[in-house]
Formats: structure tokens, sequence, C-alpha cells
């Protein structure tokens, strides 16, 4: 990501660290609102405001490393991670919706390839269809491990 | 001796060649399954098992002895060579392991893993044959006050696997513990940080942080430059064997992890991660080659690996003599020998003497069966990596999120899995370490509790914690570690003024 | 070698997948367990799984674990996807009772069908062998004189082990919201603080503690069963003056709103399933106590554990 020259500031660690004080900010306000105190020792509260304290100091340190050249992130493809991010998408989809394990498989591995440059969607499908109907059928009819199913599992 | 004898017979049942060819389907099916990425040894036991139950406890217990030095040998495999670890006590085998993979040494890491694991788990054994009974009275003395003084020098030393920035190492290790508070906590009822959904009540699981981040954040990783600066793993260079060198760097190491992770791995609640963390430590401090750290050491695998496998074998200590499961493999172990009718505790080594040393002599079969099988097949592992990058990332994240599935099928889950993904993707890209995240949500919780523990039993008394020797010791030396490098360096420099 | 061990793993896979004896009756069921791989619910379903298709009384059965939150996001979902549904089954137990009052969970037992309540385990109190405490007596005694001091060992907080040791302690004339109880991760861990003498006393199951009490590392002081085990030496707690029970129990539940013909088909398949003898191997390799109550008595026996465990869990102030 190439930053503006002129700015002198290093804008993904300064971002960084103003997501370091928003969690902070969040840790905080649970722990303030916990109700359930200890009656002896030290309550689960304590933890929540050592770990806030501990995250706002590693923001203000951001800040501060901000204002020094930081890391070049280099070039990069977006659109594989998009890709990758679809994948995701196809298999956590596939379950919520009840369409099972064989199909969010079956997406998320063609579309990863597709994320890598491979221009061969039809067949992609083919060999992660493959790939997932074989880990189904040995984890769930020979170790009888529940994977999601959906239409296509029940017709095993 | 007593146990000696004992043992011979255990070994006289153990050796039949039917129940030889038992050990090796045992550890052939876990290493197998093992070996998938995002499926650790605690997964692998479990769905194992099952195919061990209708069988005559002699065979199944040695088949299952088989399946669990597979299963644990088996994880390591993914770490070296995709840097994908199935659970949290591989993940710094990873580190350095993965590294050399991409140097193309991936030959040497996978057999000074497998060699290591093999010396460790032999020592670890004969450890558990011999000193079981005196290491459970000692193991139980150890109080919440000493395991506090323990996580301490755990986190002290975890600063070791930071890399070039002390201030992104602290922040990764700071986002770990943020991650630990998520959930119920386990000794008031309060709920922290779970914003109501009743899936996070029970808070993130370790293998879901550590599949997130390495498997799923490598892959975005590597995607997104892999038209930029193609960082493909290279397959083979050189031999696949260790050289005269690598055996020089790897033996030290084997020996101080096994001794390492087999007393900490005996604690009932040490775990399997912490020897991993403090081994890598030690190996880094007494290298020869401190700068290699980071860019593939040797003795960066072979230590963690053989503390490891230690203490997998030092887990069974607790495990046979209290029935006490210290981590989720031995859990799934324990349900294991319900299953035979041995009820692990004090009483089992007199009632079932027989199957206590016939299991003892199955894990050392298994142990010479796991090495004996997987030094030949190092050599077919390492084809993994000329699989089309496109079809071997696909098939990385179709296991590894199938790992998670099977753990738990919950769209929760996954959403967390995939928000650990970008996590992991991030922070590679800013160059953060990935390894302190998953140290500080398992150090954290576990220090926490402890501690309160320790404070509940003082009526909030905090000089419990140095009234006891052994936590005072503890507490000085992580207090020590901590202070001792800046002095020197403040030494060096005072001397340096003074010439 | 290779071909050799492929072959025999084939057979031996061959020979543990090979199918179930006959059976009599057409349910395929599936029972959600609401805890992972492991713990005592999974346990009870995979027992149940194995012992009503051996006994013929289902066709098949898939267990599927639904872990998280006490069993609570395992009840929500089975509220939500169960409900009419003639194969579905889940299990349950006071844990759950528990974690729907600290959880503030949006769904309780009163939402599903209670079919039968199946197995009921004792606590048991216990302390160190080196304790000087020999009887239950002197325990409530010290917890009279000193309830701070007196610390007790057990499993998660809210859990059964907790809402025992406010019970006692309540009865022992003390504030139970000044009970001193050091939650552990489970029995296993508790029992470490117990044998090294870290803490005053300790509850769990008796079956996870019954090695150490066998070989006398751990004395027994009394067992929260309303009457004498057989087999066990430990007498109840109300035999000894102390008025308090509590039963470990677990049972299994159906969907909302199913249909009468469902409910007794479920009904009929559980009592074949554990008045069979396979059951009681079960039980007995198990350490499980059989404690198994009809649907109607076991509706009536949830209402009053919820009240009596929200009373409890309301003093020690993890409920409101």
């Amino acid at each position: 990501m190439p930053l503006p020259a002129s700015s002198g500031i290093h804008r993904p660690t300064l971002y960084i660290g103003l997501g370091l004080f928003a969690l902070a900010a969040v840790t905080w306000f649970d722990a303030r609102s916990m109700s359930i105190r200890a009656t002896y020792g030290m309550g689960a509260d304590a933890a929540s405001y050592f770990v806030a304290a501990f995250i706002a100091a590693l923001g203000v340190g951001h800040v501060f490393a901000a204002m020094k050249p930081g890391i070049d992130a280099g070039e990069t493809d977006w659109g594989a991670v998009m890709w990758i991010a679809l994948a995701m998408g196809g298999l956590v989809g596939s379950i919520w919706i009840g369409l099972g394990f064989i199909l969010g498989s079956t997406l998320l591995f063609a579309l990863t390839a597709r994320a890598f440059g491979r221009r061969a969607l039809p067949f992609d499908l083919a060999i992660g269809f493959g790939l997932s109907l074989m880990i189904f059928l040995l984890f769930n009819k020979l170790l009888k491990l529940s994977l999601p199913s959906g239409p296509l599992e029940r017709l095993f | 001796m007593d146990a000696l004898i004992q043992l011979f017979d255990g070994f006289a049942l153990a050796i039949a060649p039917m129940n030889l060819a038992f050990a090796a389907i045992g550890v052939l099916l876990g290493t197998a399954v093992g070996v998938l990425p995002g499926i650790g040894p605690a997964l692998t036991v479990a769905l194992l098992l099952p195919v061990t139950f209708k069988m005559d406890p002699g065979g199944s217990l040695i088949m299952f002895a088989g399946i669990y030095y597979g299963g644990m040998y088996g994880g390591s495999t993914t770490a070296i060579l995709l840097n994908t670890p199935g659970e949290a006590a591989s993940v710094v085998t990873a580190l350095e392991g993965n590294k050399m993979a991409r140097k193309g040494r991936g030959g040497p890491a996978l057999a000074t893993a497998a060699i290591g694991s093999f010396v460790a788990a032999l020592i670890a054994t004969a450890g558990l044959a011999f000193l079981a009974p005196i290491l459970v009275k000692i193991a139980v003395k150890f109080g919440p006050w000493d395991y506090f003084g323990l996580m301490l020098i755990a986190f002290v030393t975890v600063s070791a696997t930071f890399g070039s920035s002390p201030l992104r190492g602290l922040t990764s290790l700071a986002i770990g513990l943020w991650l630990g508070l998520i959930g119920i906590d386990q000794l008031t009822g309060q709920t922290r940080l779970a914003f109501g959904v009743p899936n996070l009540f029970d808070g993130i699981e370790v293998t879901t942080l550590a599949v997130g981040l390495f498997a799923i954040g490598e892959a975005l990783f590597v995607a997104s430059r892999h038209f930029y600066a193609p960082e493909k793993p290279i397959p083979i260079s050189g031999s696949i064997w260790m050289t005269r060198k690598d055996w020089a760097r790897s033996w030290k190491p084997w020996l101080r992890g096994a001794g390492i992770g087999f007393p900490i791995g005996a604690l009932p609640a040490g775990g399997a991660e912490i020897p991993t963390f403090l081994s890598y430590t030690t190996e880094r401090k007494l290298s020869k080659h401190p700068e290699e750290f980071g860019h593939g050491a040797i003795e960066g695998v072979a230590g963690p690996e053989a503390a490891n496998n230690a203490s997998a074998a030092g887990s069974l200590v607790p495990l046979l003599t209290l029935g006490l499961p210290t981590s989720a493999t031995a859990a799934v172990m324990l349900a294991g020998f319900q299953q035979y009718n041995i009820q692990p505790g004090p009483l089992l080594f007199v009632q079932h003497a027989d199957l206590v040393w016939a299991l003892i002599a199955s894990l050392f079969i298994a142990n010479v069966m796991l090495l004996v099988l997987n030094l030949p097949l190092v050599g077919l592992w390492v084809q993994l990596l000329k699989i089309p990058l496109p079809w071997l990332y696909g098939g990385i994240l179709v296991f590894a999120t199938m790992g998670t599935i099977a753990a738990n099928p919950s769209v929760v889950e996954l959403l967390v899995l995939s928000a650990f993904g970008a996590l992991g993707f991030i922070m590679r890209r800013y160059d953060y370490p990935i390894a302190p995240v998953v140290v500080g949500l398992i150090l954290g919780p576990m220090a926490d509790s402890q501690l309160r523990r320790a404070l509940q039993m003082s009526l909030g008394d905090p000089m419990v914690l140095l009234q006891h020797p052994g936590s005072a010791t503890m507490i000085v030396i992580a207090t020590v570690a901590l202070i001792a490098p800046f002095v020197f360096r403040g030494l060096a420099r005072f001397r340096a003024e003074e010439d | 070698m290779s071909f050799f061990s492929t072959r025999l793993a084939a057979a031996a896979v061959a020979l543990f997948t090979a199918a179930a004896p006959v059976v009599a009756q057409d349910l395929e069921l599936t029972i959600i367990a609401p805890a992972g791989a492991g713990g005592g619910w999974d346990a009870a379903a995979r027992a149940l799984q194995d012992t009503m298709v051996r006994t013929g009384n289902a066709k098949s059965v898939q267990v599927q674990n639904v872990p998280g939150a006490g069993g609570t996001v395992g009840l929500a979902q089975f509220v939500q996807n169960a409900r009419g549904s003639d194969d579905q089954m889940l299990v349950g137990g006071i844990t759950m009772v528990g974690a729907i009052l600290t959880n503030k969970a949006p769904v309780s037992l009163s939402d599903v069908t209670p079919i039968a309540r199946l197995t009921g385990d004792p606590l048991v109190v216990v302390v160190p062998a080196n304790s000087p405490h020999q009887t239950l007596a002197d325990l409530t005694a010290a917890i009279q004189s000193d309830v701070a001091n007196t610390i007790w060992a057990g499993g998660s907080a809210g859990g059964a082990d907790h809402i025992l040791a406010a019970l006692i302690t309540q009865a022992a004339g003390a504030d139970p919201s000044k009970v001193n109880y050091v939650a552990y991760s489970g029995g296993g861990e508790a029992l470490a603080a117990m044998l090294g003498g870290q803490v005053t006393a300790g509850i769990s199951g008796y079956g996870e503690w019954q090695g150490q009490i066998e070989s006398g590392d751990l004395r027994a002081l009394a067992i929260s069963y309303p009457e004498p085990i057989e087999g066990i030496d430990a007498q109840p707690l109300k035999a000894q003056g102390v008025d308090v029970e509590l039963v470990n129990w677990r049972g299994i539940f159906a969907g909302p709103e199913i249909s009468d013909e469902t409910k007794q088909a479920f009904s009929a398949a559980i009592e074949n399933t554990v008045k069979s003898p396979e059951w009681q191997e079960v039980l007995t390799a198990r350490g499980w106590t059989d404690y198994y109550a009809p649907a109607d008595e076991f509706e009536t026996f949830i209402a009053s554990e919820n009240e009596r465990v929200g009373d409890v869990l309301r003093s020690i102030g993890l409920a409101e």
C-alpha cells in the first residue's frame, strides 16, 4: 500500500493503534458491567481491566510508532483475497441455509483454486466434489462423525 | 526389579505377530488421519477410537497406542510442510519447521521431528513405567500459586517467539490474552466479552484459533502475493535425510525437549503447549546459531517436537494414576480406557497390572513402529508440496474447516474461524508474529484462574504467592529472566562508555 | 508390507462396521448431545445409541454433538429445529437446569417434552485422608466456626457440585453466600487439589473419585443421594442429620409440540431400552445409577428441581 510521501505518518500502524484503543474501551466497559463478584480474592473483572490497560498502552505505542516509517505491505492481489473470502462465504452460507457439507466444501475448494489463478471452474468443482464426497463417506459413514447434512448427503 | 518383570510380561503379550499387526494398523490410521490439516490428535483419537472397540482388550489397546502416537506425529507433518498446525502444541514446530520446508529442507525437518519424537517418547514412556507413582505424589503438591509461577516463566519466555519488534510481539500476545477473556469465567460464572452470544460462552477454542490464523490466514496471504511475489515451497533440495551436521545439532535438543516435556506433561494442569514454548526458548538461548532462529533452525524443530511427544507420554502419568485427563487427547483416552473397563486411578496398577503393563509395552512398540513406518514415508510426505498451489490450498482449506465443523458444527464457530483467518492475514501483512496470539489464548486463562484460586484460598492475601517456596522460586526466576537482558545491556553500555 | 497392512486394515474396518443385529422397530433417531465429545451427556447419548440399536428399540441412531454454554446452546437449537419432530431427541440433566438460569437463556426445559429420567448419580463429599475432619459432623462444625476458611473444591461455578456445597453450608447454619468454593474445570483437577491438601473438602460425582476413595487417599464423608446405595460405604447426608439431597440426574427429551403418537413411541422405546439387561450392563460398566422415571413423573420432577436450583443459585448470587 503506497503512502503519500508527504504525510510522514504510517497510516496502517495508526489505524491499528486506534483499533487497539477501541478494543481496550470495549473491554473496559464490559468489565464495568460485570455483576457477579467473587466472595473471596479477585473477581473476574480484574483480568479484563488488566488486559484493557495493556491493550491501551500498546495503542499508545502504535501511535508513536506511526510517526516513524513502517512496513510497506507491498503489492496486494485484492481479487485473490476476495475469491477466498467468497470461498469461505460459500461454505458458511451452505451450512447456514442447510445445503450441507459436500456442497459447501466443493465451493470452498473450487473458489480457493480460483483465487490462486485457476481458470477451470467446472473442472475444479468436479475435483472439489470428489474430494468432499470422499471425506463425507469416510468420516460420516466409516467413522460415524456427523457432518452437517443437506439434500446431497441424504442421498447416501 | 518388579516393574521390569511385569514390563517383560507386557512385552510378551504385545510382541505376538497379530498384535504387531494391530500396532502397525493403529500407527498407519493414526498418522493418516492426524496428518490432515486442522485435525489434531484429540479428534484423531476420538474418531478412530470406535474402530478398536469390538476387539479383545489386548489387541485393541495396542492399536489404540498406535493411533495415539500416530495422531501425535501426524499433526507435526502438516505444521512443517504446510504451516497449518492442527493443534496448539504444533504451533511452535511450525515456526522453524515451515521455514525449513520453504528452503527445501522439509525432509530433514520431518526426519528430526520423527526421530526426536521417537527418542522423547522412548524416554518418557520409560519414565512413565518406572517413575509414575513417585511423580504423581510430587505433581499433586503443585498448588495454584505454583502454577501461577510456572505461567509467569512461560510468559517471559514467550518473547523468544516475538520476531523483530517487541511492540508487534506484545500486541499479538495482548490479542491472545483478550481472546482468552471471552466466555464464562470458570471460577465465578461471570460472562466476559460474549455480548450475549451463547456460542461464545465456552470461550474461544484453541484449535479454531490456530487453524484460522495459520491455515486460512496463510492461504489468504499467499494468494494475495501470488502474482507479485510468489513464494512457493521448494519440494526438495539436497537430501531428504538429515546430514551429519543435522544430527549433531539435533540430538541435544531431543534430550532436552524430553527432559522439559515429560515432567510438565505429568503435572495435573501442565498441558502439552507450555513445554514446547519452553523448549523453543531454551534451544534459542543455547544454540550456536541463534541467528538462524526465525529462518529455519533445526534445533527449533527438534526440541519442541521432542517436548511435545514427551509431554504426551507425561500426561499419561496423571491419567493412569489419578484418572485425571490433562489434555483433550487424554480426555478421549480416558473414555477409551473405560470402554475396556479399565478405570484409571490409584488402584489401576494393582487391579489391572497386566493391562497397564501391556499398554506401556504397546506404547514402546507403537513408538518403534511409528519410526519404522514414518521415516520411509518422509519421502512421500514431501511430495505433497508438488501438488499445484491452487489445489494444495483448496485441499488445505477443505480439511482445515472440516476439522472445525466436525468438532462443533455451528455457523457461529465457522464465522469465528473466518474472522481469525482475516486476523491472520492482516497480521502477516504487517509482520505481526502469529504464535504469541495462540500462546496468549492458552496461558492467559490459566494464569488468571490459578492466580485467583490462590487468592481465594488465602482469602485475598497476595503474600500467598511468596510464602510457598515453589512459587516464590519460580516468580524470582521469571523476574530475573525479564530484567536480566536489560541489566546486561545496561552493563555492556556502561562498560563501553568506560573504555 | 504395505499391501499386507492395507489388506489387514480393510479387513479390520469391515469387521468393526459389521451390521448391527436385526431390529424390531423402525425408529431412525438423532440424539443431540448438548456437549462436546467425552463429557457425561455425550457418554449418555452414545450409550443410549448403542443400547437402543442393540436391543432393537431403534433401527438407527445418530449422535450429534452441539456443545456450548452448559448445554443451553444445544437446547436452544433443539427447541428451534425439533418442533413436532418424530426423529430427534435431546439428552440433558441438572447442569442444564442451572445453566439456563445463570446464562439467562431464552429457552428452558419447559419448552421441550420430557420423555424419561434415565440415570441419577450421587455426589460425594470427601476430605483428604490426612484431614482432621473424621465425620460429616466435624466438617459441619468447621463450617459453622469459620465458613471462609472451609475451602471447597469441585466442578465449575453454578454446577451441581457448587450447589451442593452451598446447600450443606446453609444446612450447617452458615450463610450460603459466604461459601468459599474453588471451581475447577472438572472432578479431575479438583482431585489434584484434594490430594495436594490445598482445600478442606471436595465434591464430585462418586464414580469419578471412586478409585481414590477405595484406595484410602480420600475419605468419603457422605453421599448426596436420599437413600444408602449398595456398594458405597458413605451414608447419605440426610441419614447424618444434614437435611440435603441432590442427585446428578440425566434425562432425555423430545422436541416441543410433538404428537401423542410420537411421545408414546419415544417413551416406549426408551422404557424398553432402560429395562433391558444390556442397559444394566452399561450402567455397571460406567458406574451410573439407575434413576428411571417415566414422562409424567419426570415432568413434575423437573419443575421442582427448577425451583430448588433457582433458590440456591440466587442465594449464592449466580442468578437473579
